[in-house]
């Protein structure tokens, strides 16, 4: 449901790539629901990825304006990937006590709460910034690249067994 | 513990650097927004990510047990620091069963020393090493997940359970030990035989008052003596018929069980011989040490597949001893197997044979030539036990669900017309 009302927020607005926003959004929620049915990782990434797409796709769309409701768009967007991947999990019985789900249904709600302000502070920080120069621009990229590099060394060290 | 990476970490990763890259093309903050709370959530996960440290002891109640019964298992985790989630699952052998949650999810903080029961119930004989855990930790966000078997055995003993039988098989000729059985030959005992008239040198107190009042002369009153008898439990594990429940070999050796425990009780010896791919023996011996020792052997009987041809000449000397009654339990599927008892028989030894019957585990199969194979099968079978019959082999069919007791008296019945005969 909450996919749905991810990728149902760019299609249902009166874009100019409207046709291309609603192709995105059906193979999102397709890939989406596939991933979950077949319990694939894979899928579920490109269903994410669709998802995110056609939320670009507004801002090609819509120009310069930044979208309000990113923070919003942004706490759905994690919701729904913590839920999916929670979805994919291995199945154990004990899962269903009340002890534990009461513990990820706080744990989603704190995320969710941290993304949405995570975004709201980027947006805050994009608009502080003006409108930038060859200078500010270089930074991003140069931010962009390093973040990049920093997590994929962290989740390269981190994740292969030491 | 070994650490993996979950499909999430690196979904997540994708995820994060798809929205970076998405802001750095179309020069936008919003995809940049979107793809923070992942790396976010990333650096921090993976930043805050420790090894669980989970030690632990665990004890049975109990290192012998009968088949159905309980035994209680006892497991005290030692958590040396915060475990967010822990699956453990308890990795039971085929054959046990536990009716606790397995497997379970615990939450332990540093310092928590939580005591898991566990009821085991022992569904199949056998002998068993319990203590396999298996942990399985996931971090906060579900990013790395790590894993490892805790292997704390305990040895279990589970003996076949058996069944109760009121009345054992009686050898032709017993041992000249004193025992619970009554030989057919005369002599000093309890066990009231026959009257005879007095001879000199009969004890006065074996007189019959009654009859020689009656008679006019004396009488003295014939007595059969207690003597043992040797019993010798031969288990044939060249092959079995099984389903995936039960077997033949399940059979033989409940049955093996419960008459060495039947025997023993009546103060007689009982030896073992297990016959198959691998020969394991008993020599005749009684007590309540034997009957272990016994139990213990059944409890490594397993088919073991071999095609040695293998007869009774590898068996030492005093495994069978003489006049020993043996008790064969067999499904006789393999032609060492019959022919061994063949042997036994034309070497004079007192058989009888349990013929633990395949029928129940196979199947007819569904095609005309299928059927009539099994038909054929059947008929050489009931051939094989009239070949036994004739050699004065006391044969009995034993079908699952058929008490043992009502093939004991089927072969009594072929045993109480049979008489010793030397050549």
């Amino acid at each position: 449901m909450a996919a749905a009302t991810l990728a149902g927020y760019p299609a249902a607005l009166d874009l100019r790539l409207h046709a291309l926003a609603l192709a995105l959004a059906a193979l999102g929620l397709a890939l989406l629901a596939c991933g979950l049915l077949l319990r694939s990782s894979a899928l579920l990434v490109w269903g994410l990825v669709a998802v995110g797409g056609e939320y670009s796709v507004l801002f090609a769309a819509e120009g310069s304006r930044l979208d309000a409701y990113t923070p919003l768009y942004a706490a759905t967007f994690l919701l729904v990937a913590e839920l999916a991947y929670w979805s994919i999990e291995r199945r154990v019985e004990a899962w269903s006590e009340n002890e534990l789900v009461l513990w990820r249904l706080g744990y989603l709600l704190a995320v969710c709460a941290g993304a949405a302000a995570l975004a709201a502070f980027v947006l805050v920080l994009a608009a502080a910034g003006g409108t930038g120069g060859a200078g500010l621009e270089a930074a991003g990229v140069t931010a962009v690249i390093g973040s990049l590099a920093l997590l994929g060394l962290l989740v390269r060290r981190t994740a292969v067994d030491g | 513990m070994t650490r993996a990476a979950t499909t999430k970490l690196g979904a997540y990763a994708a995820l994060a650097g798809a929205g970076l890259i998405a802001a750095l093309v179309l020069g936008r903050p919003e995809p940049a927004a979107l793809a923070a709370p992942f790396a976010l959530l990333l650096v921090v996960g993976l930043s805050l990510a420790e090894r669980p440290r989970v030690g632990a002891l665990f004890e049975l109640d109990a290192e012998r047990q009968v088949e159905g019964e309980p035994v209680e298992a006892l497991l005290e985790l030692r958590a040396e620091n915060t475990v967010v989630q822990l699956e453990l699952l308890f990795d039971l052998p085929r054959g046990l069963a536990t009716e606790a949650p397995n497997p379970r999810i615990l939450r332990l903080y540093a310092g928590d020393r939580p005591e898991l029961e566990y009821p085991i119930r022992c569904e199949r004989w056998g002998g068993y090493l319990v203590g396999d855990f298996v942990l399985r930790a996931q971090d906060r966000f579900g990013l790395l997940v790590y894993e490892q078997q805790l292997k704390l055995p305990r040895p279990l003993k589970v003996y076949p359970r058996g069944e109760e039988v009121e009345r054992l098989l009686r050898p032709l000729e017993t041992q000249s030990f004193a025992g619970s059985q009554t030989p057919r030959v005369r002599g000093e005992g309890i066990e009231f035989a026959d009257l005879r008239p007095f001879v000199a040198g009969d004890r006065v107190r074996r007189v019959n008052w009654r009859a020689t009042a009656r008679r006019g002369e004396p009488w003295v009153n014939e007595t059969h003596p207690e003597r043992n008898t040797d019993v010798v439990i031969f288990l044939d594990t060249f092959a079995e018929a099984r389903d995936r429940a039960s077997g033949t070999l399940d059979l033989a050796v409940e049955a093996a069980g419960s008459l060495a425990a039947h025997y023993i009780q009546e103060k007689d010896r009982v030896g073992l011989v297990a016959f198959g791919g691998v020969l394991n023996w008993l020599t005749v011996s009684s007590g309540i040490v034997q009957l272990y020792r016994v139990l213990d052997s059944l409890l490594d009987t397993e088919i073991f597949l071999s095609y040695a041809w293998k007869d009774i000449d590898v068996l030492p000397v005093r495994t069978l001893p003489p006049r020993a009654l043996v008790i064969a339990l067999s499904s006789l599927l393999d032609e060492r197997a019959v022919g061994a008892l063949l042997d036994l028989r034309a070497r004079g030894f007192d058989l009888a044979v349990l013929e633990l019957s395949p029928f129940p585990f196979v199947e007819e199969g569904p095609s005309e030539t299928e059927q009539l194979a099994y038909r054929l099968w059947r008929l050489r079978r009931e051939g094989l036990r009239a070949r036994y019959a004739a050699r004065g082999v006391a044969i009995a069919e034993w079908n699952e669900g058929v008490p043992m007791e009502a093939v004991m008296e089927e072969v009594r019945g072929f045993n109480r017309h049979a008489r010793v005969v030397r050549a």
